[in-house]
C-alpha cells in the first residue's frame, strides 16, 4: 500500500515500472512487450545473453487524459545501450507520435533515459538509429513538447544525449548525468590529466542534475521520488511548446561561450557565476567578442580531406563566411543550384586544445548550426538554397571542458539546425570524404537527406575509436576485429556501412587526396542529382530504411517498425 | 554463454503469463507462458556463465516439485545465483497467480 508519508523512489523502478508510473493509472498499455520476443539478433552472435525487450520499453497510455508514449531504457540492461532493435523501438514509437501529431491527435512523448549511448556491440546500427531518434524529436516537438527525463543511476551518453539535448524539456536528479563522452572514453582518449573517471564527486559537480540544471543545460531539478518527477512532467505539459527549444538558441550560447577562456581553469562553480552573470546580453557585442576570439586563433592552411574538398567544391581557397577558424562555410553555384557548403578542418591553434585536430568541439557545433540557421533565416520566404555537409571529422572533442560545457547541447543544436534545414525543404546533402565518427558525424551529416561517400580506405563510418571500444566492452582488439567479421556494423571501413543500406551513393574511383578535374566532374553530377532528387521528395529520412541493402541488412528495424505500427491503437 | 533445455512432468494446468526480472548483473529475466503440452513443463535457460547444467537442474527440480504445472519458462540469466534464481521463479509464479 502507498503511504502519504513514505515517498517512492523513481530511480529503484525499472524501466517498465516507471513508465507505468508516469502514466494515469489503469492507462498502461506496453506494445512490443516482452512476449513479442524481439530480441537483438546480434548479441547472441557475439555470446552476450539477450534481453527479451531488447532493454526498451514503449507504453502507450494517457497523462492527464491526453493520449502518450513513454519509452524507458533500462539501463541494468546492458547500460541502456541503444542496439538495432532499442533503437528501432523508440525511433519507430516517436514516428508513430508524430503520425498521430500530424492527424490532429496530439500524442505526448515522454523519454526515460538511462542509457550509455550505442551499445558497441552493434555499432552502426545504433548510430544509425540515434540519428533516426534525432530527426524524429526535432519533427515532433512541433506539434507536442518532448520531455525528457534522466533519472540515474546510469545517466545519459552519447548520441542518446545528443537526443536529450533536442527535447523541448529536461527533468534531471541530483543522481542523474547528462554528458556526451563518458568519463572512461575520455581519460582513454585524452588521458587521467585531463579527465580522472574515478572522482566521481568531481564528474557529478561538471555533468550532475543539480550543476546541469544551475547553468539551464537542463530545466527541472526533480527529488527522487515518483511524485516529484510526476509533477514535473505535468508542469513540462502546461507549459507546453517553448517558444523556442533549447538546441534552437544558437545566438544565445554563442554570446555565453564568447564569456568562456579555455586557457582558464574553470570548474562547475565558476561556470554558475560565469554564466549568470551573462544575463541577457545584447548579442551583437557578444558576437563580436566571440569572432574576435577566433580571429586571435586563426589558423590557415593546415591540409586535410575535409579542407581539400571543400575547397575544390565550392571554387574558394578562403572562407566566405566569418566564424570560427575550424568551419569552414561558403555559398557557391552548382549546375543551377544555390548551393551551401559546410565543412570541419583541424585548426593547430584552436582555443579549445581538445579540439585542435579535426574533432567537432563547442565552437565547431555551435558554429555549424548558426551557419544553418542563418540559411534558413535568409530562405525563409524563398528558394531554399542546398547545403552540402564536407565530412572529415575524427571524432567529437574528449575534454573536461567540453562536458562541462554542454558538448552535448552543442552538437544538438548542429542536429536541430540540419534537421530543421531538411524539413523547411533545403536539400541536405552529406559528402563523406574522410572519417565520420560517433558524435562528429551525428551532429555533421547524419541529418543529411542524401549520404554520399567515397570508396576509400581512409573513409570510415563507427561510433568509437578501437581503444576506447575495447576498453568498455572489456574485449580485446583482436576480438573486436573478429567480431566485425560477423557484424558489418561493428566494422570502421565504408564498404561494411555500405551494407546497411543508409548510403545513397559508393563512388569509386576518385583520387581522394588531390582531385583531377574529371573527380571534382564526377563528383559535382552527382552532388547535382542528389540534391535534385532530394527537391522532388520527402524531407523525412526515412528512405534510409527503403534502400535494397537495408531491406537485408536492417530487417529488424523495419519489422520493429512494423510491428509497432500494428499495435500502436 | 550457453543455451540449456529442460523438461519436467506436470500435474497442473494454469493460464495466462508472467514476466519478471532483467538481464542485468547478478540477475536474470523469466517469463513464463502456457506449455504446449498439458502434462510436461519445458524450460529453456540462456545463460551467461557456461558449464552449470547441474546446478540449473538442481534448481529446476526444487522448483517442479513445488509447483507441477505445465508451463514454458525462459530464462536470460546474467549471473544470478541459485538463491536468486529461485525467489525470481517464485516471484513469477506469483505474478502468474495474480494475473488470473
Amino acid at each position: 500500500m502507498r503511504s502519504s508519508y513514505v515517498e517512492i523512489s523513481f530511480i529503484e523502478l525499472n524501466a517498465r515500472e516507471r513508465a507505468r508510473n508516469v502514466l494515469d493509472s489503469g492507462t498502461f498499455r506496453e506494445i512490443l512487450n516482452p512476449f513479442e520476443r524481439y530480441k537483438s539478433p546480434h548479441l547472441s552472435q557475439q555470446s552476450i545473453v539477450p534481453q527479451s525487450d531488447d532493454g526498451v520499453v514503449v507504453v502507450r497510455g494517457l497523462i492527464h487524459g491526453q493520449s502518450a508514449v513513454v519509452i524507458a531504457i533500462e539501463g541494468g540492461f546492458q547500460g541502456g545501450g541503444i542496439g538495432e532493435v532499442s533503437g528501432a523501438k523508440i525511433a519507430g514509437a516517436l514516428e508513430n507520435a508524430l503520425h498521430d501529431c500530424e492527424n490532429g491527435i496530439l500524442t505526448l512523448p515522454i523519454l526515460i533515459l538511462e542509457t550509455g549511448g550505442v551499445r558497441l556491440q552493434e555499432g552502426n546500427y545504433g548510430l544509425l538509429a540515434i540519428a533516426e531518434i534525432g530527426a524524429a524529436i526535432v519533427a515532433l516537438r512541433r506539434h507536442v513538447p518532448v520531455i525528457g527525463i534522466i533519472a540515474g543511476m546510469i545517466g545519459c551518453y552519447g548520441g542518446m544525449s545528443i537526443c536529450a539535448g533536442l527535447c523541448s524539456y529536461l527533468i534531471m536528479t541530483k543522481q542523474g548525468r547528462l554528458e556526451l563522452n563518458g568519463p572512461e572514453v575520455i581519460e582513454q582518449e585524452a588521458g587521467i590529466a585531463e579527465f580522472d573517471s574515478s572522482d566521481r564527486l568531481m564528474i557529478w559537480r561538471t555533468v550532475g542534475g543539480q550543476q546541469r540544471c544551475a547553468v539551464s543545460l537542463a530545466d527541472m531539478l526533480a527529488d527522487d521520488s515518483v511524485d516529484d518527477i510526476n509533477e514535473f512532467v505535468r508542469v513540462a505539459i502546461q507549459q507546453g511548446i517553448p517558444q523556442a527549444h533549447r538546441s534552437s538558441k544558437v545566438e544565445h550560447y554563442l554570446s555565453l561561450l564568447a564569456r568562456i577562456d579555455p586557457s582558464q581553469s574553470l570548474d562547475g562553480d565558476g561556470l554558475r557565476q560565469l554564466w549568470d552573470k551573462v544575463g541577457i546580453q545584447n548579442s551583437e557585442e557578444s558576437m563580436r567578442m566571440l569572432e574576435s576570439k577566433w580571429n586571435r586563433n586563426m589558423h590557415s592552411g593546415t591540409n586535410s580531406r575535409g579542407r581539400t574538398w571543400f575547397e575544390a567544391l565550392a571554387g574558394v581557397a578562403r572562407q566566405e563566411v566569418v566564424g570560427a577558424p575550424s568551419v569552414l562555410c561558403a555559398d557557391g553555384m552548382l549546375a543551377n543550384e544555390n548551393v551551401r557548403y559546410i565543412a570541419v578542418v583541424p585548426n593547430p591553434d584552436n582555443r579549445f586544445p581538445r579540439a585542435r585536430h579535426g574533432e567537432v568541439g563547442i565552437d565547431e557545433a555551435w558554429a555549424i548550426a548558426r551557419f544553418v540557421q542563418d540559411a534558413i533565416k535568409q530562405d525563409a520566404h524563398g528558394m531554399k538554397r542546398a547545403i552540402v555537409a564536407i565530412i572529415d571529422v575524427p571524432s567529437q572533442a574528449f575534454g573536461y571542458m567540453e562536458e562541462l560545457l554542454g558538448i552535448n547541447h552543442a552538437c544538438a543544436a548542429a542536429v536541430d539546425a540540419y534537421a530543421s534545414a531538411r524539413l523547411a525543404g533545403h536539400p541536405v546533402i552529406a559528402l563523406i570524404v574522410g572519417k565520420a565518427i560517433s558524435g562528429a558525424f551525428l551532429a555533421h551529416g547524419l541529418q543529411a537527406n542524401r549520404i554520399i561517400a567515397f570508396d576509400d580506405p581512409e573513409v570510415m563510418v563507427q561510433v568509437m575509436s578501437k581503444n576506447s571500444a575495447a576498453r568498455i566492452t572489456r574485449r580485446t582488439i583482436a576480438e573486436l576485429d573478429e567480431a566485425a567479421l560477423t557484424i558489418p556494423a561493428t566494422a570502421y571501413d565504408i564498404r561494411s556501412f555500405a551494407t546497411l543500406g543508409a548510403l545513397d551513393n559508393l563512388i569509386e574511383g576518385i583520387n581522394t587526396d588531390s582531385p583531377e578535374s574529371e573527380d571534382l566532374e564526377r563528383v559535382r553530377e552527382i552532388v547535382v542529382s542528389a540534391i535534385v532528387n532530394t527537391r522532388s521528395g520527402c524531407t523525412d529520412i526515412a528512405n534510409r530504411l527503403q534502400s535494397a541493402a537495408a531491406r537485408i541488412n536492417r530487417a529488424a528495424s523495419i519489422r520493429v517498425r512494423e510491428r509497432l505500427a500494428e499495435l500502436w491503437n | 554463454m550457453e543455451n540449456l533445455s529442460f523438461d519436467f512432468g506436470t500435474t497442473k494446468l494454469v493460464s495466462g503469463h508472467a514476466h519478471v526480472g532483467i538481464v542485468g548483473s547478478g540477475d536474470l529475466e523469466i517469463l513464463i507462458e502456457k506449455s504446449t503440452d498439458d502434462q510436461r513443463a519445458y524450460v529453456e535457460v540462456c545463460t551467461s556463465v557456461a558449464g552449470h547444467m547441474e546446478i540449473w537442474k538442481a534448481v529446476l527440480d526444487h522448483f517442479f516439485n513445488m509447483h507441477p504445472y505445465s508451463i514454458h519458462i525462459e530464462i536470460n540469466d546474467f549471473g544470478a545465483t541459485p538463491g536468486v534464481v529461485l525467489l525470481r521463479l517464485a516471484q513469477a509464479m506469483e505474478v502468474l497467480q495474480d494475473a488470473k
